[in-house]
């Protein structure tokens, strides 16, 4: 039976894609027949078989006491997180309290600073942003507390981990 | 099962120290293994190694159980690889990710002598490791995620945050190009 580079090439992309992503029952039947007719393709599907079983089989030694030393090093960046728990609910309790505090008085702060920008003879702009400066300084102060601690980590990681 | 991730997603949450000791224990094989693929180095790969526990300790409260852990734990590896590499070198992402685009996330190291070879020994290995130096390390990672993890493409896609038809086409080339080195090697 003379067969058509077609049907090879069909063979040769259902072999690799049977590994990949799985072919169909009428894909797979038809396959089993054609390797079972073709040596040429029967060959192909046992060397992709053959790389398959020895990138199965490759081993990787671990380093010693790999497993020990991390977690030897992940309980102690536990113990430090744990010691700043308190430190950060104290600046998010702070915040909070702030920006509450921030809400109920708004409406004298607003006054106050209306009362002093006209006094003051400055532009009505000053004031109000003066005023969205003030509502926004527990976030800015949050935010660069935050910041800083990002960089602290930024620092610890680059100093000792993989650098 | 499905108890068995919800103490595991409330055991990262809680930065349970025993939750992430036998976590360390059980993967640590194959994220080793994973490592040393991307990085084709030994140092490197036990620093990642530890990084990578460090932010698994740090970010746990982020694994919600929606895919398997070692999917989301080998997202974490390869991230800090890529940051790593970025840091290293003033290339894409891009680059660094699609072996089409000159070597293709390959970490050179200065000062290795054999990269996985100190590694991979004993006759039977000697040609499967030589040809896997031979490939690209995009092809390496996607043949060691499909054949060795056995992860389904989806994982593998989300892994590597690729399309599916991108890891699918990786899949291919790598498994041609490997079983073209292991050919040649043979003859």
């Amino acid at each position: 039976m003379t067969m058509t580079n077609d049907v090879h090439a069909r063979a040769e992309t259902l072999i690799a894609k049977e590994r990949v992503e799985g072919i169909s029952a009428a894909e797979q039947e038809w396959l089993g027949q054609h390797l079972r007719e073709c040596a040429r393709c029967s060959e192909n599907s046992n060397a992709t078989q053959q790389a398959l079983r020895s990138l199965r089989t490759l081993s990787v030694p671990l380093p010693r006491e790999l497993a020990a030393r991390t977690q030897f090093r992940v309980r102690l960046r536990a113990q430090e997180l744990r010691a700043r728990e308190p430190r950060w609910r104290l600046i998010w309790a702070m915040c909070g309290a702030s920006w509450v505090a921030g809400a109920a008085t708004a409406p004298y702060v607003w006054r106050g600073l209306e009362w002093f920008g006209h006094r003051a003879g400055l532009p009505d702009l000053v004031w109000k942003m003066g005023f969205g400066v003030w509502w926004a300084l527990p976030a800015i102060v949050a935010g660069a507390i935050l910041l800083m601690e990002g960089s602290e980590r930024g620092a610890a990681r680059n100093a000792g981990g993989a650098a | 099962m499905a108890d068995d991730k919800q103490s595991l997603v409330q055991g990262l949450r809680q930065r349970d120290p025993q939750v992430l000791d036998r976590l360390i224990e059980e993967y640590q094989y194959r994220l080793f293994r994973y490592l040393l693929y991307i990085t084709g180095n030994l140092e490197r790969a036990e620093d990642f190694f530890q990084e990578t526990w460090i932010r698994v300790l740090e970010r746990g409260h982020q694994y919600d159980g929606k895919f398997k852990f070692e999917a989301w734990l080998f997202t974490i590896a390869r991230n800090l690889v890529i940051d790593w590499q970025r840091q290293k070198k003033a290339v894409s992402l891009d680059s660094m990710t699609d072996p089409e685009e000159g070597k293709g996330f390959e970490i050179v190291d200065e000062k290795a002598e054999s990269p996985l070879h100190l590694l991979l020994q004993g006759e039977a290995q000697d040609r499967v490791q030589a040809s896997l130096e031979q490939l690209p390390a995009a092809y390496r990672e996607v043949l060691l995620l499909r054949f060795q993890e056995e992860m389904q493409l989806d994982e593998i896609a989300k892994i590597q945050a690729t399309p599916i038809s991108t890891v699918k086409s990786r899949l291919y080339r790598g498994l041609d190009a490997l079983k073209g080195l292991l050919a040649g090697g043979a003859a």
